[in-house]
């Protein structure tokens, strides 16, 4: 069954006395265990998680109650649950689980479920989300900016000086990037779209504007208030936080260079001097130092608390490259060795390529979710603070 | 039998710090004993030698050792009961240890336990026990996986055993089975069950009888040599029932039917093994709840396993295979208006056939609708692995209603307590739970609504007092040729009686031991088990009886009641009473006496107004003649209370009480009992006309949850005490002096409070008229 079939059939799925009709997708189940979600059948609805969970409420007895959803097969019902995005995956519910259950990875596993059935176009969501087929989504931008120097004839290291704009010029690069990221960006407003359409499906009552909400949210997010409320994982939190701020640098360092281009026609390399440049070496630190501490909190957690699945790995580790990948082409470059600094730059490009192009199919996708989850439960006056 | 009486004091463990041993050796010198003397450490190798060495010497019979209490030290002080009356007075537990030392009233206690013990001993007398020839052959009632290995223990401990089997073929459900329930580590797999193997074990076994297709139609005599008469199934005569009902409403003695016979064929064996077995709960009754009967694709649990057992697990509707079913726990029962009970096999049932449907096809769903998942013990291991297969849905929820698609699925609207939200489900198949239900119970009668203790008809009979109801109780396995009826008692739904923790085989038959599920729901691995342990005890009967020691719980009690039958009034209380149905009656109303089938708890006895009953070392006679030995102080501030209590709980809770060093009010002198049951009331009148101001009875707690070692013999004390009313009335006496209490073995800690409670009510009543006279 894919997504819109299910969505025509939830007007089917209640009928007149409330009931649901239950009838199990087993093939669903069969993902979210592949997905890391394998210990979903063990929980037997002791409510420990939903007791330690410190974004649970009495209304809505989570992840309780999507462990059950699960079980059952539900995914319609779960694919509208805003509750599946509220949760940041603190694990507090995995570590006290007494049937090792791990509630903290099911959530994780339907999260990546849905962010490869929501997104749109749908092949794109399964070649991010399945580990097995990323090489083939490196080979796309390979293949793309490789008919770019083709086009353009530099298929030779040039010489002299080390200036990445003459390997690709900045019309051809910025044109190549925006315009991709401009297509990724349309279909990741439609995914989301389709997510809050579910997600208003249900009367909730408003206490609260949409517009109002969402400020609300956004400074949630700025300060990672949810995020402080847990207690197995507080590491993670410093972590996301550097994470989260190293991307927010970048996208800034990227404006503000086509900013210096575009209106005051400086070039690239920028001085060391420039202010610019600060805030781009601080936000990739920030980014690997971030990854790092993600990555480390992982392997000291071995597997006891929640088990990462492999579409957790691949993508904590790509982000890792993409920081690793930039900073070595710059240090390359002040350096100046030639032949190791125009591959380099080739490879940075593919990893930016997959983070900023593949966003919506990829786990970053969460970023826009969980936003619109917060935003929807603090329009319904059901936001625990 | 000459009285040469040794009394031996301890003064160890504080006895003669606490106690003036001089004045108890005074006391006890009145009654003439041939020894006298005290020892400072009797249960020393000195002190059994010592013992030894007089009865060597002085020939001494009857040992009085006032030490400690009976319970301990029974290696030590162990003298052949054959030659000697052994007697111990408690002068540790129930005196020193309970009470303040060099205390005028602690002496008085000892001086009055110590004159008792030795009335006691001199009233005591040396068992001769009733040594008959047993047959060493086991006969084993069922054929199904209980009666396979009940037969299997029995021939490897080197006996013989004889099996019959009601249908044509050994195996019982057994051999239904598709699959059964993991019996070893790490139990996760359900698997084929070796029911053939054991049957073709039981064939080729030279030491084992077969016979199907055969019924017991009569069990007569008593353990050790049981008369058995089998009649295979077609040569049994019928007889017209009609007249029979007729005749039952006319003539004075109810008999009930038992099966005729044209070709009887008689045995003899030592002891029974019950493993009749169990049927599934008939699932006619369920049409309303369940719609079974209504819907061609409702069925049982049992149907389906025959289903799955055919390899065909298809719709009956159409004959289109199973994709999904919905597995409906507790059908029937925990319901008061069909099976009450939980029958603990059903949840594990579910579970292995719900693994059949995903066997059968992995996109298909199975659903099992349940109130509490229930899999003792290890099968948890199963449940958790079945839970892990996606397409098996656990639902803790209840059905509300169920509906027939056109297409002949089943529309089943679930009310579930965990997603907090209603759900349908569709199903090609309905399974329901459904329990067993206990042979025992006739056919065509409900295990919720049985007659109390023996399952039959009422029946209402003219008689010259008018319409009179009785009782016809229905033979179903052993066709007993016993005074009180064809078949063992039940205490709930059909299950013989069995305590199933203090005694987990017996039952109120001596000699007749039930297992497997005849006896209690339980599944076939529990019945193995269940089955070996029947056997043996089976095995323990015969060798106890061929000594003529009686069984369980007075197990090698050498003694057995004896009958003045010079006056006896035919009252029939003993025949009717005895819980163990031990007594029969001769043509002229007296007791007939079977001493292999009793229990030796005393029960007749008690219940006898012509006290003709006594055994050798336990009499109406020694009780009333230790009563007159108690001192009763003229003290009227100082109430003096007879305590009866039970040695098999009782007394123990006393002895914990000492160990604990609680304190106990000095009123009370006990005096040990079989069995509250044997308490005759004339010890009451006795104790009471000597001036004592109070009679309490301490025993084990009765009714459904009894805890009487002899089943109904703290009721029956109970129930007798209501009649004693009259006798305490014509003695002008308040009727709270006598009181029962029900003490479990564990709750000594509350024995202060009951005790000190019941003297302060007799000082308010005030001190008893008869004191002094």
């Amino acid at each position: 069954m894919n997504y819109t079939e299910g969505q025509d059939k939830d007007s089917k799925n209640q009928n007149m006395a409330g009931s649901v009709i239950l009838s199990p997708d087993l093939k669903f189940i069969r993902d979210i265990k592949r997905l890391g979600g394998e210990t979903v059948k063990k929980c037997y609805q002791c409510a420990t998680c939903s007791g330690i969970c410190p974004l649970s409420s009495e209304n809505s007895p989570f992840p309780r109650k999507e462990m059950i959803m699960t079980q059952l097969g539900m995914k319609n019902e779960l694919f509208r649950d805003s509750d599946i995005w509220y949760c940041h995956n603190c694990n507090d519910c995995s570590k006290l689980c007494p049937r090792g259950a791990r509630p903290g990875d099911i959530l994780g596993a339907l999260r990546a479920k849905f962010i490869m059935e929501n997104s749109v176009p749908r092949f794109l969501g399964k070649i991010v989300t399945n580990p097995s087929y990323t090489l083939f989504a490196f080979f796309i931008p390979a293949f793309l900016l490789f008919a770019i120097l083709v086009s353009l004839g530099h298929l030779s290291i040039p010489d002299g000086k080390i200036v990445y704009s003459r390997l690709f010029p900045v019309e051809s690069i910025d044109l190549f990037f925006s315009s991709f990221v401009a297509i990724s960006l349309i279909m990741y407003i439609i995914s989301l779209r389709r997510f809050w359409l579910r997600l208003r499906k249900e009367d909730n009552p408003q206490t609260e504007r949409f517009g109002k909400a969402l400020i609300q949210a956004v400074a949630e997010f700025l300060l990672h208030r949810k995020f402080s409320k847990c207690d197995v994982n507080s590491d993670r939190k410093n972590g996301h936080l550097m994470v989260f701020y190293g991307f927010v640098g970048l996208f800034i360092t990227t404006s503000w260079v086509a900013f210096y281009y575009w209106f005051f026609h400086i070039n690239t390399p920028i001085s060391l001097g420039d202010p610019l440049k600060w805030v781009a070496n601080t936000s990739a630190l920030l980014l690997i130092i971030g990854t790092l501490i993600l990555i480390a909190n992982r392997l000291k957690d071995k597997n006891v608390n929640s088990r990462s699945s492999s579409f957790d790995w691949t993508f904590a580790i790509i982000v890792l490259l993409i920081g690793l990948t930039g900073l070595s082409t710059e240090i390359v470059r002040l350096i100046n060795i030639t032949d190791l600094a125009y591959p380099l730059y080739f490879i940075h490009l593919l990893f930016v390529f997959y983070i900023i192009v593949y966003f919506p199919y990829s786990k970053l996708a969460h970023f826009g979710y969980r936003l619109l989850a917060i935003t929807f439960h603090k329009m319904a006056g059901t936001d625990v603070t | 039998m000459e009285n040469k009486v040794g009394v031996y004091i301890c003064t160890d463990c504080g006895i003669g710090n606490s106690l003036d041993i001089q004045k108890l050796q005074e006391a006890a010198e009145k009654y003439n004993p041939v020894i006298c003397k005290s020892h400072p450490f009797l249960c020393s190798q000195d002190g059994v030698n010592t013992i030894k060495n007089d009865i060597k010497e002085k020939g001494i019979n009857k040992l009085v050792i006032a030490a400690c209490s009976m319970r301990v030290n029974q290696d030590l002080f162990d003298f052949d009961p054959l030659k000697y009356v052994t007697e111990r007075v408690n002068l540790r537990e129930h005196v020193v240890w309970t009470q303040p030392a060099n205390n005028e009233n602690t002496q008085l206690m000892a001086t009055d336990y110590l004159k008792m013990g030795i009335i006691r001993a001199q009233k005591a007398e040396i068992p001769e026990p009733n040594i008959s020839g047993v047959e060493r052959t086991v006969l084993v009632i069922g054929g199904g996986i209980a009666g396979i290995s009940s037969a299997l223990s029995v021939a490897e401990a080197g006996y013989k055993a004889i099996l019959v089997e009601k249908s044509e073929q050994l195996g019982g459900h057994m051999r239904h089975m598709h699959k059964v329930f993991p019996s070893e580590p790490p139990y996760l797999e359900s698997k084929p069950s070796d029911i053939e193997e054991k049957i073709r074990a039981v064939e080729n076994n030279p030491n084992i009888t077969v016979y199907t297709n055969s019924i017991v139609t009569g069990t007569e005599g008593e353990p050790g040599m049981f008369e058995i008469t089998i009649c295979s199934n077609d040569k049994l005569v019928s007889s017209s029932e009609s007249s029979d009902s007729a005749e039952i409403a006319k003539s004075g003695p109810t008999r009930y039917k038992t099966p005729e016979c044209s070709e009887p064929k008689k045995f003899k064996v030592g002891a029974i093994v019950f493993a009749i077995g169990w049927k599934p709960y008939d699932a006619s009754k369920l049409s309303e709840e369940y719609d079974y009967g209504k819907f061609a694709n409702v069925v049982t649990n049992t149907e389906f396993e025959k289903m799955a057992k055919k390899g065909e697990i298809k719709r009956p509707s159409d004959g289109k295979p199973v994709k999904n079913a919905l597995f409906i726990q507790c059908a029937g029962q925990r319901d008061k208006k069909h099976l009450p009970y939980c029958s603990s096999i059903c949840c594990m049932s579910s579970l292995k056939q719900a693994k059949y449907i995903r066997e059968a096809n992995s996109d298909a769903s199975a659903y099992i609708i349940y109130q509490q998942m229930r899999t003792p013990g290890l099968y948890e291991n199963f449940y958790k692995s079945t839970q892990d297969d996606e397409g098996i849905f656990l639902i803790k929820g209840s059905v509300l209603e169920m509906s027939e698609e056109n297409d002949g699925s089943i529309s089943i609207e679930i009310d579930n307590s965990l997603l907090g939200q209603k759900m349908i489900v569709k199903a090609d198949l309905v399974v329901l739970a459904t329990g067993m239900v206990t042979n025992m119970v006739p056919d065509d009668m409900q295990p919720n609504n049985l007659t109390e203790e023996f399952i039959g008809n009422i029946i209402k009979k003219e008689t010259q007092d008018g319409i009179t109801e009785e009782l016809v109780p229905i033979p179903v396995a052993l066709n007993l040729k016993y005074r009180q009826g064809p078949e063992m008692p039940h205490l709930k739904y059909g299950f013989p009686d069995s305590h199933f923790i203090c005694f987990p085989y017996e039952t109120r038959r001596t000699g007749i031991y039930a297992a497997g599920a005849a006896k209690a729901p339980m599944d076939a691995a529990e019945s193995e088990t269940d089955a070996v342990g029947a056997a043996l005890k089976a095995i323990q009967c015969i060798e106890l009886t061929a000594q003529g020691k009686s069984v369980h719980p007075r197990s090698g009690d050498m003694t057995f009641p004896e009958f003045r039958l010079e006056t006896c009034t035919q009252c029939r209380r003993c025949t009717v009473e005895c819980p163990f149905g031990a007594l029969d009656e001769k043509p002229d109303g007296t007791p007939l006496e079977h001493p292999d089938r009793c229990r030796r708890c005393g029960t007749c006895m008690g219940a006898c107004p012509q006290r003709i009953i006594s055994f050798k070392d336990y009499s109406v006679d020694m009780i009333s003649s230790m009563l007159k030995e108690i001192d009763v102080p003229d003290d009227e501030d100082f109430p003096l209370i007879v305590g009866f209590i039970c040695e098999n709980d009782a007394y123990p809770a006393f002895d914990i009480a000492g160990i604990n060093g609680v304190q106990l009010p000095p009123n009370f002198r006990l005096i040990r009992v079989r069995c509250l049951g044997s308490v005759n009331l004339v010890w009451i009148t006795d104790a009471l006309s000597k001036g004592v101001d109070g009679v309490l009875l301490i025993g084990c707690k009765f009714g459904d949850d009894y805890q009487c070692h002899f089943i109904k013999g703290s009721q029956m004390a109970n129930e007798r005490l209501g009649k004693v009313q009259e006798t305490l009335d014509r003695l002008m006496l308040e009727a709270e002096r006598i009181d029962q209490v029900q003490l479990p073995i564990n709750e000594y800690d509350k024995l202060p409070e009951i005790l000190n409670q019941f003297v302060d009510k007799i000082k308010e009543i005030g001190p008893n008229p008869f004191k002094g006279f």
